[in-house]
């Protein structure tokens, strides 16, 4: 058994540690790989834009729901995982509760990494 | 010094609760893990000051958006630095955010009676991705109009009202002047303000209920 330790200052310490180290790796990410201008908007010219990386696996389930059925892959299924994340504390109720739970939470995390890669693949 | 913190002290009444918050005792068994949420929680403040010292040069007009970019990026003196840390922080603040509630679903720190600390959890992370999304189109370039043109597209497909949600959201037909400033106004105003009253309520109830024990 490990001594209880105080916020102030063993633990203030640490946090200051860890803020110093995450400011550091934000610092080099940001001089290194800098954005750049864009081109100007050109009305007649559309063209295909990727998303930001946190919305590709959106980007890619659009795309196996075409035409009528489009109101699945845009709604429906985005606000269903939503509302799935919001009730995991009650998914995890019950016997197997937490077996259902982490059923659920690797379903969806799975799934937002398969659908990512997909999308960063092709 | 100590004469005049005693004053504003004797108003406010802030050292006590500060002396308590710092000599708490902190569980054995927390590791570095629970470090992740925090970790978020600094790129978010680095995303509001950055973003603080953007909007002094930004012009959320059709006419000016995309030269104002132009401007921070090679007149304003370090404006390119701070425009990378602001789109950095954004990406980092989503990576952290994923940590973090992934540490947390692990350790089931989302069970009774924090339900309701996890579901503000999530609702942050939907307010986190909602800024990442209306901040896309501010620099008003050719990626971001059609990145945007797609995406409020997908509004449209919603049954029976779906023309309305895109008119609402694009302020008109198509995507003009009139999306930049509904979308520099949810950007900068509707979603922060959500933001910070959000995370004040994750904040305050972890205090509350205190770390979540180790399985």
């Amino acid at each position: 058994m490990k001594k209880e330790k105080r916020f102030y200052p063993d633990y203030l310490s640490e946090i200051i540690f860890v803020i110093l180290i995450s400011l550091e790796v934000l610092m080099i990410l940001a001089l290194l790989y800098y954005p750049s201008i864009g081109r100007q908007i050109d009305f007649t010219k559309p063209f295909q834009p990727r998303p930001e990386w946190y919305f590709l696996w959106l980007y890619q389930l659009v795309r196996y729901f075409p035409g009528k059925s489009a109101f699945m892959g845009t709604v429906v299924i985005p606000v269903g995982l939503v509302l799935l994340l919001l009730l995991i504390p009650y998914i995890d109720k019950g016997r197997n509760g937490r077996l259902k739970a982490m059923t659920v939470g690797t379903i969806l995390l799975l799934m937002l990494l398969v659908l990512t890669l997909i999308s960063v693949l092709s | 010094m100590g004469k005049i913190f005693d004053w504003i002290d004797s108003h406010f009444g802030v050292k006590e609760p500060h002396k308590r918050f710092l000599q708490r005792t902190i569980p054995p068994n927390v590791n570095y893990s629970y470090c992740l949420g925090g970790i978020a929680f600094t790129y978010f403040l680095m995303l509001a000051f950055t973003g603080l010292l953007l909007s002094i040069y930004y012009v959320p007009s059709e006419k000016e958006a995309f030269k104002s970019i132009i401007a921070i990026t090679n007149e304003v003196t370090l404006g390119w630095f701070i425009r990378s840390l602001h789109k950095w922080s954004a990406n980092l603040f989503i990576v952290f955010i994923i940590f973090h509630a992934i540490r947390v679903f692990i350790h089931k720190a989302y069970k009774p009676p924090r339900e309701l600390n996890w579901m503000a959890g999530v609702l942050g992370f939907v307010v986190a991705m909602a800024s990442g999304f209306t901040g896309y189109l501010l620099p008003w370039d050719q990626k971001a109009y059609w990145a945007t043109e797609v995406g409020t597209s997908m509004f449209g497909t919603v049954p029976l009202i779906g023309d309305y949600l895109i008119y609402a959201v694009r302020g008109g037909l198509d995507i003009n002047g009139t999306t930049l400033i509904r979308f520099y106004s949810l950007h900068v105003l509707y979603l922060p303000i959500s933001m910070v009253i959000i995370l004040w309520a994750h904040f305050h109830m972890v205090k509350r209920q205190g770390i979540a024990k180790r399985l």
